[in-house]
């Protein structure tokens, strides 16, 4: 009993929080391609010195393409299986085609995990990722390319965007592991890595071989750069 | 919005390094006297100089499509295709153009039904352009 009253006693500064509320746009660039998000956080202050931040968030992505090669996206075809322990499988290169578009461009709108951490008073780090959403766009043509054989088809952004695992992943989701620094009261800038997944659905299964399958999904690294406001 | 995204989209091809096609003159050693003409065709540039002629050997039950004489305007991931048709919506892949100018060869897969490609292409992959195309009578 005394060791269960000492645990809470000292979980009380962790159990004391203020709110705060803020939003950002970031533009991100990688190798022939980019995107601009922007967001809008809701998160709660952690711990005794509220250094601690965690929250949550909508984040409208739009992001636009050149020449990018979307690859098979169900984990069942890529790590052969669909279970939580795929994130430490190999791919299966022998499952996996591509489907090339030339100019993707996908809109996303996703409610989103925020997680945060005042390193000082002006310095602070973060990460997020998309959780739930969906996806928008025009269709695109692009070339699904199985070894020697191609093929040209129409494909749309995948409309239901959800966090899994690792290639569970559905549809368009963004991500981003960023420092924050202060330039003013209520605002300042934001620099960081933003890895981005794009998906597209063809208007046929293109691809037959091991199954059946319409999906196929770019991953970016973009380097991202922003501005954020305090409300 | 708008110009911030075409901002990006700028910013982001400037990233870009494209890929060309070498321009020393090739001379594979493929010997047409040994082998059988299947068909040939006359190559057309697409919006592009192009010229040249592609022909389909047998040799040894394996067929192989001979591009001599050849010479092509240089671009970005050009690739040899054979297609079903004239838009090349359904096609083969024969692999990276070599040179730009030279006589060069280009295997075809095994167990193909040559009647069911009877075109060929100079093709930009990556920005899905076509240079030039002949059909193979």
């Amino acid at each position: 009993m005394k060791k269960v009253l000492i645990l809470l006693i000292s979980l009380v500064p962790f159990l004391s929080w203020s709110q705060i509320k803020y939003g950002d746009v970031t533009g991100a660039v990688g190798h022939r391609e980019g995107s601009l998000s922007a967001m809008y956080t809701y998160a709660w202050q952690l711990g005794a010195k509220k250094k601690f931040e965690i929250g949550i968030a909508g984040r409208f992505t739009t992001y636009l393409g050149q020449n990018q090669y979307y690859i098979t996206a169900p984990a069942k075809l890529t790590s052969g299986s669909t279970g939580p322990l795929v994130i430490f499988k190999e791919n299966i290169a022998a499952n996996i085609d591509t489907f090339l578009i030339q100019s993707p461009q996908v809109n996303a709108l996703n409610i989103a995990i925020h997680l945060g951490y005042q390193v000082s008073n002006k310095i602070s780090v973060g990460f997020n990722i998309d959780a739930l959403g969906f996806s928008f766009g025009s269709k695109k043509s692009g070339s699904y390319i199985n070894g020697v054989f191609g093929q040209q088809e129409q494909a749309k952004p995948t409309a239901f965007n959800a966090l899994l695992i690792s290639d569970n992943d559905l549809g368009s989701l963004n991500s981003e592991l960023f420092l924050k620094y202060q330039l003013k009261d209520n605002w300042g800038i934001k620099s960081g890595l933003q890895f981005l997944f794009t998906e597209y659905t063809t208007d046929t299964e293109v691809q037959q071989t091991p199954e059946p399958n319409s999906r196929f999904r770019d991953k970016s690294l973009l380097f991202a750069f922003g501005l954020y406001k305090n409300f | 919005m708008k110009k911030l995204s075409i901002l990006i989209f700028v910013l982001a091809l400037g990233c870009g390094v494209e890929e060309v096609t070498p321009t020393t003159p090739v001379d594979d050693n493929f010997m047409t006297g040994m082998a059988t003409k299947i068909n040939m065709g006359v190559i057309m540039g697409v919006n592009h100089t192009v010229s040249g002629t592609a022909t389909i050997y047998e040799q040894d039950g394996k067929y192989t499509l001979v591009l001599d004489p050849f010479q092509s305007q240089n671009g970005p991931d050009l690739k040899v295709y054979l297609s079903k048709d004239i838009g090349a919506k359904t096609f083969i892949r024969l692999g990276v153009l070599k040179s730009t100018t030279g006589k060069q060869s280009y295997a075809l897969p095994a167990n193909i039904n040559l009647s069911e490609y009877p075109y060929a292409h100079i093709w930009c992959e990556a920005f899905s352009v076509e240079f030039a195309r002949a059909m193979l009578n």
